[in-house]
């Protein structure tokens, strides 16, 4: 029992860690008002790209590296499209993720099915690691969970909430104009933090190969993008919450986990739809249970609103 | 001496500079040129990005011209192709009018087929022409079926649609690739992953496609039709061009909006059906073969009209058997949906770039 607890949970972080890059770009994006639909097709890339970079001698790290910086430079390519032009927000996300997947899938294919010659090691924390069930979960995992759960959640709290720079994006994303006659800068900004986001998206791709799947195959990331799409959504907008979230929506993959280790009667594809199914759910409880209440329901207020100065 | 004087009577006009103005309106012909310009750069892009790739360009392109249009045979293909195309395109056409995206249509596909098939392999034997429709009308409500929650979600509790209707579609497929390669797969050549052949097929027309392109189309004329000219379908592009004129004018939104996105997902299922019965012949994985979300580009290319979804379908069509032909020079179906995003970004990008114009305006 102890093990299968300890298993489910490690699945679960790992799974979630994917979730919770790739969320908190997407909610980065958001916050300045920009709606990104293009994180299954970033993280397409990312994922190949690390193993192209991997296979091809180089460190994990220079892998990371690599992919995110490819990440700024599609996000600069979106951000052209969705900020400076103001053309539709959804058209172009949808765009990103065909040409990711497509054009992941087609570099891709010598690559197909080859192992990934070099993953991120585990690092065990001392003493914590050693603590029943969550221990191996939490303090002993690879550079990037850290990074992804600890590090990554905190810098971006403390910015939206603790910084004038954090109430200047924030604003960005609910009234650019008022933000605009304060003095700053809402096409600077939302170009600047739409490239984040998609270099973060593109080292969520990374990680799958690099922390987690040690092999690239088309459709790899299987949806994990719409997922980590609606959990900015589940997790109101919210930095810790995003990451909180990471976690419950991971566990939804290590249920499969599970049934494997004992052998449970069920068909398999009952786990393989729980994801998707599970991130419904989720949603509708969330929608469901703020009702009427006044909370931040339907995210920033200018997102997916180009902003024009002379519509002030 | 005169020309000082001359200048004192009339004072140079003030300094004039190149502007960037926004258009409230884009015209046609603004329009036109935009859409010309994406694809003039599209190919140049395409091109160059196949000639880095090391592909014989200039071989490509005569061959994709004889492929398409130049037989019969390509000809006949184009129009198969162009069946499940209209109806996946009018599913997010129709969905567009209203405001609502939506980018499940290759789970309402899978669901659409599923059910198809499962008429026509569990149901006894009937007269050709009457279970057809029978799979016709199963297809469709299971397409509609597919979008019911989504259609809640959005409607009365604000969930967004496009998440919600693209997760499905992943679910969608998962249940049809699970039941083709298990519980209902061919008993006699249990080597493929999939159903036993379905004998019910949709009948030929005389040059070799099938009948599922007239059903596309009369599908859509019939659906044209109702949103042009019907009290209704006014209330459907009100609801979806100003929220609150369609609140003032006493339009239940709601009931529009959940009613276009069931006749959104009925088109796409019935899609599912058309590409069973016309094409595929058995249920599998894979079947849908992006057909639903080739429809998103199509719709968006159209820029939400029917006429227009079927033209830009059959162009599509020869962009999807383009792709077929290339699949022996090593290029996959997956470069083709690539080779479409990159299209979808250009124009959405161009669209934007139209309302933009330079004026010479004065300096203060």
């Amino acid at each position: 029992m102890i093990e299968l607890l300890t298993g489910m949970l490690t699945t679960a972080v790992i799974a979630g860690g994917v979730l919770a890059l790739a969320g908190m770009g997407e909610l980065l994006t958001e916050r300045v008002g920009v709606f990104n639909l293009g994180l299954e097709g970033l993280m397409s890339l990312g994922a190949v790209g690390a193993v192209i970079v991997v296979n091809a001698g180089y460190s994990p790290a220079a892998a990371v590296a690599v992919v995110m910086a490819l990440g700024l430079v599609l996000g600069a390519i979106f951000a052209l499209g969705t900020v400076a032009l103001r053309a539709d927000q959804v058209l172009c996300g949808i765009a990103l993720t065909f040409l990711g997947v497509g054009f992941a899938a087609w570099i891709g294919r010598p690559y197909s099915g080859q192992i990934v010659h070099t993953q991120f090691a585990p690092i065990a924390i001392p003493f914590l690691s050693d603590l029943p069930i969550i221990g191996k979960a939490f303090f002993q995992q690879n550079i990037l969970v850290y990074f992804g759960y600890v590090a990554l959640p905190l810098l971006v709290h403390l910015l939206f909430f603790h910084t004038r720079h954090g109430i200047n994006l924030r604003a960005v994303g609910e009234n650019p104009a008022a933000a605009d006659a304060a003095g700053v800068s809402v096409q600077m900004i939302r170009f600047g933090y739409v490239m984040v986001g998609s270099a973060l998206a593109a080292c969520a791709g990374a990680y799958l190969t690099l922390a987690f799947v040690p092999a690239w195959t088309e459709g790899l990331v299987a949806g994990r993008g719409w997922i980590a799409l609606g959990l900015v959504t589940f997790a109101n907008f919210m930095p810790l919450q995003v990451t909180l979230g990471a976690i419950l929506f991971g566990t939804l993959s290590s249920f499969g986990f599970a049934a494997q280790a004992n052998g449970w009667p069920v068909p398999s594809v009952v786990f393989t739809i729980m994801p998707y199914v599970g991130t419904v759910a989720f949603l509708f409880i969330r929608a469901l249970s703020q009702r009427g209440s006044h909370r931040l329901i339907m995210g920033p207020a200018a997102l997916g609103h180009p902003y024009f100065r002379d519509e002030r | 001496m005169t020309a000082i004087s001359s200048d004192k009577l009339m004072p140079s006009p003030p300094a004039k500079r190149w502007r960037l103005h926004r258009l409230p309106n884009v015209d046609r012909k603004r329009r036109m040129i935009a859409y010309g310009l994406s694809l003039l750069i599209w190919f140049i892009l395409v091109g160059a990005g196949l000639a880095l790739a090391s592909f014989p360009v200039k071989d490509i392109a005569i061959r994709s011209i004889s492929a398409t249009l130049g037989s019969s045979y390509g000809l006949q293909q184009t129009l198969t192709l162009a069946a499940p195309l209209i109806l996946t395109g009018a599913a997010v056409a129709v969905a567009m009018r209203i405001g609502i995206w939506n980018i499940g249509g290759e789970g309402q596909f899978y669901f659409g087929a599923w059910a198809a098939a499962g008429v026509g392999l569990f149901l006894p034997e009937g007269p050709a022409w009457f279970m057809l429709t029978l799979m016709a009308a199963a297809a469709a409500i299971a397409g509609a079926i597919w979008i019911v929650i989504p259609a809640v979600g959005r409607a009365y509790l604000g969930i967004s649609e496009i998440i919600t209707t693209l997760l499905l579609s992943f679910v969608a497929s998962f249940l049809v690739y699970y039941l083709a390669a298990g519980p209902w797969r061919d008993p006699v050549v249990p080597t493929q992953a999939a159903t036993a052949r379905i004998v019910y097929e949709l009948p030929a027309l005389d040059d070799g496609a099938h009948l599922g392109i007239l059903i596309a189309l009369g599908a859509v004329a019939v659906l044209g039709l109702f949103l042009n000219y019907s009290k209704w379908g006014y209330e459907v592009i009100i609801a979806g061009a100003n929220r609150d004129v369609a609140v003032y004018a006493g339009i239940p939104i709601r009931r529009r909006i959940i009613e276009v996105m069931l006749i959104s997902g009925l088109l796409a299922g019935l899609a599912g059906m058309i590409e069973l019965t016309g094409v595929v012949h058995r249920l599998q994985g894979g079947i849908s073969n992006q057909y639903g979300a080739l429809g998103i580009p199509i719709a968006a290319v159209a820029g939400g009209s029917l006429t227009g979804v079927a033209i830009v379908a059959g162009f599509f069509a020869i962009l999807l058997n383009i792709g077929v032909s290339l699949q022996t020079q090593g290029l996959s179906v997956h470069s083709v949906l690539g080779i479409t995003g990159l299209l979808l970004f250009i124009i959405a990008a161009a669209e934007a770039a139209a309302r933009f114009s330079f004026r010479r305006v004065a300096t203060s």
